[in-house]
Order: structure tokens, then sequence, then C-alpha cells
């Protein structure tokens, strides 16, 4: 029986592909957003401005300290009410990219914080505009503390990414929970999904693992 | 009190400690110097075994040190070590970190360990300091109350491994002061250290070090004066001329 | 939108509501508990000289970090009774939350313990105190205080992730929000209230976390 289910298994292997190419479009997409509009609103929320800090701090409190499942729900059924009427990709990618945003805003913004004062100093003594002295002089140093934690969201928001499942996205877990009502061996069905995400998220994991190594060797050249 | 017969250590390829013939006897005062990476620290933190040798044979008041099978707990409970950084416990208060080894290795009472904590820490001059937590003390004070919490085992024999180095120089003379004293009453001691001026006031003996090898030895003397090695004499050059 | 906001409905569902809270509430105490037991001896196993045991430490952490928890809930949910077991949805979200966490946790406790300096280890060896004298009083005092701040975050973390068990019909609070949108066509009501409940979760928790991690870490004085 076991084998049986296996071999159908096999033969459906590419409707798994198919919901991994899925769940990594909808990652991709929200995540090369969320890195834009993170670091924008990072950069503000570093700024002396209590207005910025205090809007996007809220902004951050309400994401982080909500289930993203709900979330989710939020803007696929309340928006619609609204007048937005959203399919379920585009939603889901919504949902991802607000996700992701609120937290690479608080990681840019510690990296930012985490540059020296001196540095500002030095750039705006030799007559950089505020904008300059960022790409120049600030952004870069940054970098190296942001890098790592960075990368590590990421994996986060591919795992995140399976909860748009319940929305309706063919992603790779949807993938396995429509393919465990036709072939009712779970372990295997969810075993392969696991083993899916494992090969994509694993060598980010390593990735962020050897950049904050990197990271800690290396001094902070001023 | 300490021998050294052939010691030799390797830290993977790396060749650290080289036929080390050393004997230190009962109330000597003995200090290592030497350059960076000259072994000098690895060389003392051998006696108390922090480190271990791959071949030669090291006698600690008769235990032998290169036996494995040897309890060490004894054993360091006769010597007392003072860190470069100090390293006292920041979560506990001058006093718990002074009376934490009698209490648990001496098994003392807690009324004991406490008395005892105290004697040590008027000894190096900071009776007034025992309730305050290290964070709230200077540099030279927690190096005092680290050397209580070495004295405070009754050690036969203490061990410095770069004492005044992490310290400002206007805190230096106070740690100095106490090791002096510690000397004077006869303590066996072995002082990694570039203070020269220390060693030339109490040591009984100077062993210079280099690239893992014991160089050159003599009394402090003699050997500032007239260095027998050329090794010995550049560094010597080097120090002195600060 | 506000006029249309029917504050009448809210408080219809109130016991609902209240009921879903409880059990999210319970939900996430008995999870968090077990995940500390589970943790701590992932951490142990990890920590030991052993390698067999070692080994099955790490590929337990690493596999559960690298994918995602609806994944794991949904291995166990429909790969438990492929093994012969009737586990009730709740048990076995209980379980699936255990396991999540416990690996987190492990990663947490081993970053405690590591973080305190050797050279005050190195101390203790020095003045004769046995292994467990030096756990006793040198690493684990320290260690406690560094963990408990990432812990309090794995708490809130946890409370987020146990909304996913509403897509495996456990009564908490996510799922009464779901009911009052199927039975009554309140998206809106249902979700921002339900949002409302895990903020307020969400501000006592993050309190308690950042007051911690004033209040509880000591710092090596140079």
């Amino acid at each position: 029986m076991m084998l049986f289910y296996f071999q159908r298994l096999v033969e459906i292997f590419p409707f798994f592909l198919k919901g991994l190419w899925m769940t990594a479009a909808v990652s991709g997409i929200s995540l090369i957003a969320a890195t834009i509009f993170g670091l924008l609103l990072g950069i503000a929320r570093a700024s002396e401005s209590k207005l910025l800090v205090g809007l996007i701090g809220a902004y951050v409190a309400v994401i982080r300290g909500t289930p993203f499942v709900v979330q989710i729900f939020i803007i696929f059924f309340i928006l619609p009410e609204w007048g937005i009427q959203l399919d379920a990709f585009p939603a889901a990618i919504l949902a991802l990219t607000i996700l992701g945003t609120a937290f690479i805003c608080e990681i840019v913004a510690g990296g930012i914080k985490a540059v020296p004062k001196g540095q500002w100093e030095a750039a705006s003594s030799s007559g950089l505009n505020i904008y300059q002295q960022l790409r120049y002089v600030i952004v870069p140093q940054s970098l190296q503390t942001i890098l790592p934690p960075l990368v590590g969201q990421y994996v986060l928001l591919i795992k995140d990414s399976s909860v748009v499942s319940v929305i309706g996205v063919m992603d790779l877990t949807r993938v396995g929970w429509v393919t465990v009502n036709r072939i009712p061996e779970g372990l295997m069905v969810f075993s392969l999904v696991g083993i899916l995400y494992f090969a994509i998220s694993y060598p980010l994991i390593r990735l962020s693992n050897r950049l904050e190594k990197k990271m800690a060797t290396q001094e902070v050249m001023l | 009190m300490i021998k050294f017969n052939g010691v030799n250590k390797w830290f993977g390829k790396l060749h650290v400690l080289r036929d080390i013939d050393l004997h230190v006897t009962s109330g000597e005062v003995v200090v290592v110097c030497g350059p960076s990476g000259s072994g000098k620290s690895t060389l003392i933190r051998c006696i108390n075994r922090l480190e271990k040798f791959q071949k030669g044979e090291l006698f600690v008041d008769g235990t032998p040190l290169h036996d494995y099978s040897t309890n060490l707990t004894k054993l360091r409970a006769e010597i007392g070590f003072v860190f470069q950084q100090f390293h006292l416990y920041p979560h506990m208060t001058v006093l718990q970190n002074v009376a934490l080894a009698p209490i648990n290795v001496r098994k003392m009472k807690r009324a004991d360990a406490e008395a005892l904590a105290h004697e040590k820490l008027a000894r190096v001059g900071l009776a007034d300091k025992a309730d305050a937590h290290p964070t709230q003390l200077s540099g030279g004070q927690q190096q005092r109350v680290a050397i209580a919490r070495g004295l405070a085992m009754s050690p036969k024999i203490m061990l410095f491994d770069e004492p005044t180095s992490a310290l400002d120089p206007e805190m230096i003379g106070e740690v100095l002061d106490v090791m002096v004293k510690l000397a004077s009453e006869g303590m066996t001691m072995c002082v990694v250290t570039h203070e020269m001026g220390f060693a030339r006031q109490v040591a009984h003996r100077v062993i210079f070090m280099d690239e893992g090898s014991l160089v050159e030895t003599g009394n402090p003397h003699d050997f500032f004066a007239n260095p027998q090695t050329d090794r010995a004499a550049q560094f010597i050059s080097k120090i002195l001329t600060h | 939108m506000i006029e249309g906001f029917n504050f009448r409905i809210i408080w219809e569902y109130m016991p609902f509501f209240m009921e879903g809270l409880r059990n999210t509430f319970l939900i996430s105490i008995v999870s968090l508990f077990l995940a500390l037991l589970a943790g701590i001896t992932a951490c142990a196993g990890r920590l030991s000289p052993w390698k067999p045991v070692r080994g099955l430490a790490i590929i337990y952490i690493e596999s559960i970090r690298s994918t995602p928890l609806l994944v794991q809930i949904y291995f166990l949910y429909f790969g438990l009774p492929t093994l012969g077991l009737r586990v009730p949805e709740l048990q076995t979200g209980i379980i699936a939350l255990m396991l999540n966490s416990g690996a987190y946790i492990a990663e947490i406790v081993r970053a405690g313990m590591t973080s305190v300096p050797n050279g005050q280890i190195e101390a203790g060896i020095s003045s004769g105190l046995n292994y467990f004298q030096r756990m006793r009083f040198i690493i684990l005092p320290q260690a406690l205080g560094v963990t408990v701040p990432p812990l309090l975050g794995q708490a809130i973390v946890l409370v987020k992730d146990s909304a996913l068990l509403s897509l495996i019909s456990v009564m908490e609070l996510t799922r009464i929000g779901q009911t009052l949108t199927s039975e009554r066509f309140m998206p809106t009501e249902a979700f921002f209230t339900v949002a409302f409940f895990y903020l307020c979760i969400y501000f006592v928790l993050k309190s308690l976390a950042d007051w911690s991690q004033k209040k509880l870490i000591f710092r090596e004085a140079y």
C-alpha cells in the first residue's frame, strides 16, 4: 500500500515543483519589495524626527504584535469591504511585503544607529548633505551590521510564506495540503514538503552564519 | 616545590614550549619575562593545569601533573592564580567572590569563610569594599580583590599572569605593592610580567623566554646589568628605553 | 468605515472571544512549558560529549529551523493518523508548538551558557571548584540572566504561532474570528477585535522582555 502511494507521489512530483516555484516567486518578490521599503523606512526610523520614529514604531509594533495569519485574513477579507478587491496572489505578496518591511526596517535602523557618531560629524563637516552622508558614508558602513540578520530575515519570510496557503495560493504548502487528500500518507507528503523547504532555506541559513562569522572577525575600519 | 623536566607542548604544529627545565624552590619569587608569544603565560598555566602538555614531567609540591589520573582539585586548592583580566564574578559581591572557594572547596562554614575573606581583603587594603560589586570598583581595586580571592585558600604557591598589563598606569603601583608585601612574607610566587622594577625589588630569579625556550636565567641584578645572550640583551634594551 | 463598525456584534460574540482568548492563553502556557523542557533537553544533547547524541540534537534543531511551522503542524496532523495514532487537534497542535519552540529555545539556552567568559570559568577551575560547582555558582546564575530576555521573545513568537492552530480547527482566538466571519460575514469586526487582543498580550510580554533585558544581564567589568 505504502509503495503504491510512494509511486503516486513520484508521479505527482512535478506538481510539488510547481508549488516550490510558487513559494519562491511569492517569497522572492516580497523579499525584494520589503528590502527596498525596509531600507527607506529604516533610515527614517533612525532619524531624529520624533514623528517619524513614532509612526513607524507604531506600524512595527502592530505587525510584530499580531500573528501573520490574522494579517493575511485582514488583507484578504477586509480590503474588499473598502472597495479593494485583490486576488490571492497579489494579496499574499502585499501581506508578506508589509510583514517583511516591518522587520527589515528594524534591522536597518539598528545597523545605522551602530555606525559611530563621529562618522556623521566627519561627513557633515566636509559639507555633504544628508542624502550624500547616508549614501556614501553611513549606509555602506551599516551594511556590515545589517547583512547577517537581513539574510536571516529572508529565511523567516520564506517560512512565513507557507501561511499564504490559507487564502488559496498554490504554494508548496498548499500543494501538500491538496495532495494529502488524494494520497492519504501524511508523513510522506509533508516530509517531501519539508525537504523542499529545507532545500531553499538551508543555503540561506549557511550564508547567514558565514556572514555572521565574517562580520565578527572583521575589525571596523575607521 | 615546582619542577619542570623536559616539558614540551605543541599547539597543533606550533611548538610553544621547548624542553623546559625549571626548578622553583619553596619561598622563591621567580619573574618570567619575554616577548609576546614566547610561551611565558603557557608555562605558568601548566602549573595548575589550565594548559596540558604532551611531553615531559612536571611536579608541583610532589604531585605529578603529567599523570592525568591525578586529582587536581586538591592541588588547585593549594595554588592561587591571578589573571590579567581579573575575571571576578560580576553577579556576586566582593566578599562572596573571595569566600566562594573556601566554602565550597575547603568546606568551611559560611561565617568562618566570611571572616577569612574580610581578613584577606584587609590584607590587600580593601576591607571597606566587602559589600560592593566588582563593577563598582576600579581596575586596580578589582585586581587586588582577585589577589585576595587567591589568598583566601591559603595557598602554597601564587601564580600571576601579567597582573598589571590591563591596568591604567596610576593603578599599577597599588597592585605591585600588595605583591611586594606578599613576597616579603615568604610566599612562593611565579610572576609573568613586564614590570622590571618589581623584578629588581623582590625577585630571587628572573627567567627570560623566547619562542618557547627558556633562554636565560639569573638573579635580577646580573640579568639586567649583564645579559648573557643576545636575545635577552635585545629584549632588555627595548623595555628599558621606555 | 468607522460608522459601519458594528460594536454590538462584538459585544454579542464577546463570550466566544473570551473563550478563544482563554484557550490561546492556556495553549501558549502549556506549550511554552513543554517547549522549555524539550529545549533544555535538546540543548543538553547538543552540548554533550557523545557524537550520536549531539548529532540527533543537531538534526532535530536544524530540521525545525529550516521548515515552516505550518508544515510541521500539517505533518503531525495528517501524519500521526497514518501511524495509527488518533490524537485530537488540540494535543496535536500543542505537540507541534512544543517541538517548534523547543528547537529555538535549545539555541537560546546554548547561547546563554556559552556567553559566560572563559576567563571566569578558568578562575573557578584555578580555585579548585569542580564541574558542578562551577555550573552552580558561576555559569548558571549568569547564563540565566542572559537567557531570560530571548526566552520572553520566544514566548511572544509562541503566542503568535498558536494562531496557526486555527487551521486545524482548534478553538483558539483566531478561529473565533474565522467563525464570526463565516457566520455573520463581518470580517472587519471579527479580525480587528482578534488583532486587538493579540496586541494586548504582545504589549504585556514585550514590557516584561524589555524590563528583563535591563535588569538581568551582568556585564564583566574591565
